[in-house]
This record gives C-alpha cells, sequence and structure tokens, in this order.
C-alpha cells in the first residue's frame, strides 16, 4: 500500500513533503529530549530491517494482494524512533524495490507514521492495564488508520478524466481486502508482546 | 387483355423492379487506412494482472489534459490506435491509488517504447534485503560498541 509516482497532483506530493518533515522535526526533538537515544539505535536498526522487508511478504487476498505494513509494530516498540525509521525504510523500499514513488514519499510517510503514532499512544493509554487488547489494538487499528488515510488521498486526488465511480469502487474492495491483514497485524503484535514479556521484559516498550 | 397492353404492363414492372428505390438504397462504402496502434499490458509486480484498470492517454502536443480513456480487459490488456500527431505519447494505468506511467515515442516509422517499469527477480530483491539487513546489523554493532566503551570509560 504505497503510492506511486504520478497518481497524486503535485499539490498534494508537495503538501505530504511539508507535513512529513515537520513530523521528523517532531519526532527528533523528542528524540533528542531522551536520556540516552543512542541506547536505542540497535533496536531500531533492526526493526527498520523488518519494516523495509515486510513490503515483499505479498499475501494474495481475492481479488487483490496485500502486503505487511507493520506500523502498529514499529509505533509501539519504538516510539518516536518509529518516525525516521519508517521514512528511512520507505526510501529504501522506493529506490530498491520500486515499491511507492520517490515524489510521494512524504504521503507515504505520513499514511504510516501517523497509525504507528496513534498505535503508541493506545499501547502508553492501556498498554499497562490491559497489555494483550492494547497490543492487538495498536496493531489492527494502525492497519485501518492507514487505510482510511491512503483512500483518503487517493480519492481526494482523483483527476477529473478518471471514471471517479469506478475508481471509489476499486478502493472500497481494496481496503475490504485488507481486513484480514489489520487481523494479521493485531495477532502479530500481541504474540511479539507476549514471547518478550515471557522471555526478556527489558526489551518491551514502555507501556 | 390485348397484346399491347400486356407489353406495357410488363415493361412497368421490369423498370419497377430495375429502378433503385430510395428506401432500399443504403449502399455499404469502406474506407482503409493503416494506423499505428500501441498495445498495452499492465501488471502487478507480482505478476497478477490489472483487470479492468482505468487508462488515461496523453497526446504529445497536450502532457496535462487527458487525450483518451480506456479500461483494460481482463487481462490488464488494452490495445488502441494513436491519433496522427508523432511524438511522446503518455499512458497512466491506475487502479485503486496503485498505477504506473508509460511513455511511448511515435515516429512516422513505428512506435517505440521508451520507458516502463520492470519487474524484479526474487534473487534480486533478497539480496537487496540482505544488503540492508548487513547495514542495520553493522549499525547496531556500532552504536553497541560504542555504548560498551563508553560504559567502561565511565
Amino acid at each position: 500500500m504505497h503510492l506511486p509516482d504520478g497518481i497524486v497532483p503535485v499539490e498534494m506530493a508537495l503538501a505530504g513533503y511539508a507535513c512529513s518533515a515537520g513530523l521528523v522535526a517532531v519526532a527528533l526533538h523528542r528524540i533528542k529530549a531522551r536520556p540516552d537515544p543512542q541506547a536505542e539505535i540497535p533496536r531500531v536498526a533492526m526493526l527498520t530491517t523488518v519494516f523495509f522487508a515486510a513490503s515483499l511478504a505479498a499475501v494474495p487476498v481475492p481479488p487483490t494482494t496485500v502486503h505487511l505494513m507493520l506500523a502498529g509494530l514499529m509505533g509501539v516498540m519504538l516510539g518516536w524512533f518509529a518516525v525516521p525509521a519508517i521514512m528511512v525504510g520507505l526510501f529504501l523500499q522506493a529506490v530498491l524495490f520500486g515499491h511507492g514513488g520517490l515524489t510521494t514519499l512524504g504521503l507515504n510517510g505520513l499514511i504510516l507514521c501517523l497509525p504507528a503514532l496513534l498505535a503508541l499512544r493506545l499501547w502508553q493509554q492501556i498498554g499497562g492495564r490491559w497489555p494483550d487488547l492494547a497490543a492487538f489494538g495498536a496493531g489492527a487499528g494502525a492497519v485501518v488508520v492507514a487505510i482510511a488515510i491512503f483512500a483518503a488521498i487517493v480519492l481526494t486526488g482523483l483527476p477529473a478524466e478518471l471514471d471517479a465511480r469506478a475508481e471509489r469502487a476499486a478502493v472500497q474492495i481494496f481496503a475490504l481486502a485488507h481486513l484480514p491483514l489489520a487481523l494479521a497485524e493485531g495477532v502479530i503484535v500481541l504474540v511479539l508482546l507476549r514471547v518478550l514479556r515471557r522471555i526478556e521484559p527489558r526489551l518491551l516498550p514502555d507501556g | 387483355m390485348t397484346l399491347l397492353s400486356r407489353l406495357c404492363a410488363l415493361t412497368v414492372c421490369a423498370a419497377g423492379c430495375l429502378t433503385p428505390l430510395a428506401a432500399f438504397s443504403h449502399a455499404a462504402l469502406i474506407e482503409a487506412e493503416t494506423a499505428q496502434a500501441v498495445r498495452l499490458h499492465a501488471f502487478y509486480d507480482t505478476g497478477k494482472p490489472m483487470s479492468h484498470a482505468q487508462v488515461i492517454i496523453y497526446a504529445p502536443d497536450n502532457p496535462v489534459s487527458a487525450w483518451g480513456q480506456g479500461v483494460t480487459d481482463r487481462d490488464g490488456r488494452l490495445e488502441f490506435v494513436l491519433g496522427s500527431e508523432t511524438g511522446r505519447w503518455s499512458f497512466q494505468v491506475r487502479q485503486s491509488g496503485h498505477g504506473a506511467m508509460v511513455h511511448v515515442d511515435v515516429t512516422d516509422d513505428a512506435p517505440v517504447v521508451v520507458a516502463t517499469g520492470g519487474a524484479q527477480s526474487w534473487g534480486q530483491r533478497l539480496l537487496m534485503v540482505a544488503l540492508v539487513a548487513w547495514g542495520a546489523l553493522g549499525t547496531a554493532l556500532f552504536a553497541l560498541t560504542r555504548r560498551k566503551g563508553r560504559d567502561a570509560s565511565a
């Protein structure tokens, strides 16, 4: 679920860059305010690789194909580090795999960074009391929010000469096909955090 | 009936049959000419065809406004005849926020595809993932080494 080049108007692409640049600036400011930001770098580096490679795992969900997004996992595990990590992962996906465009990198960043931050917020709010519910909600909810942002951008930027009705129907089918992925990502985050709780609680994110 | 009157009646009938009547005079005319056609095949990088995707065509003299539209078939294919203008024609295929643009240089001789996307093999993809993983591992180890060095000096 990456916007390729040429799909959205230039104004939207520029606005996407401006918004994502602002988001990265806020994230870096929050990271800098942490007592020891460098301590998180190994975890950030490894999860960035997982995020980068996840887009290769295409799962056929008729009539379309979906791939893992892992925005919820990134948000819960990395906190504000998720924003630069996702942007780096998206850049590498665009350059190396052609997944997503370079002109739409800002918009793609918003599509995944905002759900990651919402997942983080959910985990911080209820992760202490109901960790399983928070983990599942963060993983699944991030997919749903990402799909909603993606659909809003696509439908807002439709060119006049396109059959809007057909494109709306295609986007609806595409969104419905991602519901199994939302459940799957919810289970992935739930299982991962459970395993960490048992094996290595020090690696658990702050709840 | 006399012989003369029979001859007159026969002549009238023959004239009626041979004279083209306005109601039955739709002549079929055919003009044939050769033209340059373009055949598109749109598919995702998974190999799945972009069935019933929308195609927007931009002519060389106006790359902003669409020259025409079309829809791919079940196999992601679409064929159409271009206009007479030579130059770079652009074709955008899109479906549910996914899509790609391809350009075709049309000359007086034949259309030439000058840019199109190509799917990577799994070997190439795995190699790139391995390279990125190696970079991340190196970054992680570098950060850990620096941290240990800092802790030791403290």
